[in-house]
């Protein structure tokens, strides 16, 4: 009797969740084109934040710091609101896609600037004062001498950053963008469906992550394999 | 100008203070559980080590919004009616614990093998190796790594404001959406959202520098 419940309570919620398939299949792809929207952005954001911050006069250094302060110091979500509430006041209207990409861009660009240079700093000095003594440029000895090691370190904490800013794309469900979480949501909502349906959303975050931790394993290995 | 958020100042102020509640339940009940998994992940036998290692991949692999929506829907489910604040908390708990764990599992594990070994030739009972050399040398090598993750969990306690708890941002919100002074109200709640953080990132810069242990 209580075998036959639990028989009828699993078919039940297959067949509940497979229904709903196409709803989170499309969920899922909004999710995994904010991700691939806000990486570019946020890596080259980085990049653009790390030469003022290595080597910028005091003023930019100084200005570079305190907005990477400010971006660790709140949280995300509000960075989002701030976009999303706040440009409309000075007469853009971007679309809450566009708002919750550059939002994650603007926060992990600061968290990725950081990374590489705890990368770049974490390779001997004395390696640049090498370099430089046997009469290569202080570019060259950053593109061959720094640059492959920096790489190398940069991975790990990349890949971990990367899969923080896949699972952040969660927030942009709070200004209304119709992604996975936002979906699984609605079908609760509209369904009376119970609990179940988020298992099964957090199955796909936990498919995408697990597949981007593997990868960069992989290439740390590689890389390391080729230094 | 700046008037709307000062007369909203103190309703902000009021949800500060529950965000301040919420995080410090979720930090130290996190930390504690953390504290517990990350031991048995770490010294426990191989079921053990096993179970500690699938909780740590689920919970870091899936977003914390996602863990509270589950907690949310999951306590009515089986016939608890917990309020909002419950339901965000325990998952909050559950998932921060999870990056707790992973943390102090593997600061207890790069204590050197070595120095088990010696302590256990000394003759030293197993609780007594742990208290006396792991754990002092561990926590050291921990607590950096853990200061970054308290400030994260309490940025994180903003998220409960999606699933319907009353804290600072949900008041944000309400305040933003009487006035229209997006501006003013969330760089406000922002300055004291930093005030919170600020003082915590700066302490784990400043240990980050001095608990080195080489080995």
């Amino acid at each position: 009797m209580r075998a036959a419940t639990r028989m009828d309570y699993a078919a039940q919620v297959t067949s509940f969740l497979l229904g709903q398939m196409p709803k989170l299949l499309a969920g899922f792809a909004v999710t995994l084109t904010v991700a691939v929207a806000a990486i570019p952005l946020a890596l080259a954001f980085g990049m653009l934040l790390l030469a003022p911050r290595l080597s910028g006069r005091g003023l930019i250094r100084g200005a570079v710091q305190a907005y990477i302060e400010v971006m660790r110091g709140t949280p995300l979500l509000l960075q989002i609101y701030l976009i999303y509430f706040g440009l409309p006041l000075i007469g853009l209207f971007p679309s809450e896609f566009t708002c919750g990409v550059v939002g994650i861009a603007l926060q992990h660009g600061a968290f990725l600037c950081e990374l590489y240079r705890g990368a770049i700093e974490s390779v001997s000095q004395r390696q640049w004062e090498a370099g430089r003594a046997i009469g290569m440029t202080r570019l060259a000895v950053f593109r061959y001498a720094i640059l492959p090691q920096a790489l190398m370190k940069v991975l790990g904490p990349l890949g971990n950053q990367l899969i923080v800013l896949i699972k952040d794309t969660s927030l942009v469900s709070a200004i209304g963008v119709m992604e996975l979480t936002l979906t699984g949501k609605m079908v609760i909502e509209r369904s009376a469906a119970s609990f179940e349906i988020f298992v099964a959303v957090a199955l796909f975050y936990l498919i995408v992550t697990a597949a981007v931790g593997a990868g960069f394993r992989l290439a740390e290995q590689r890389y390391a394999g080729r230094l | 100008m700046p008037d709307v958020l000062a007369k909203n100042l103190p309703y902000l102020l009021s949800g500060a203070v529950m965000t301040l509640w919420l995080s410090l339940a979720v930090v130290s009940l996190s930390t504690a559980l953390g504290f517990i998994i990350g031991t048995l992940g770490a010294v426990g036998g191989r079921t053990t080590r096993a179970f500690v290692t699938a909780y740590i991949f689920i919970l870091r692999g899936i977003p914390v919004l996602v863990v509270m929506f589950l907690g949310y829907y999951a306590f009515p489910a089986f016939g608890y009616r917990a309020n909002a604040y419950v339901a965000v908390g325990a998952a909050q708990i559950v998932y921060a614990g999870a990056f707790v764990a992973e943390i102090v599992r593997s600061a207890i594990l790069s204590v050197p093998a070595g120095q088990i070994a010696a302590a256990r030739g000394l003759g030293m009972p197993r609780a007594k190796i742990l208290m006396h050399v792991v754990f002092p040398q561990a926590v050291r090598l921990a607590i950096p790594p853990l200061l970054n993750t308290s400030l994260t969990t309490i940025k994180q306690t903003s998220y409960a404001s999606v699933v319907g708890a009353w804290e600072l941002t949900y008041a944000a919100r309400e305040v933003v959406e009487r006035t229209l002074a997006a501006f003013q109200i969330f760089l406000g709640v922002m300055a004291i959202y930093f005030c919170i953080c600020y003082p915590l990132s700066a302490l784990s810069r400043w240990c980050e520098g001095r608990f080195v242990v080489a080995h």
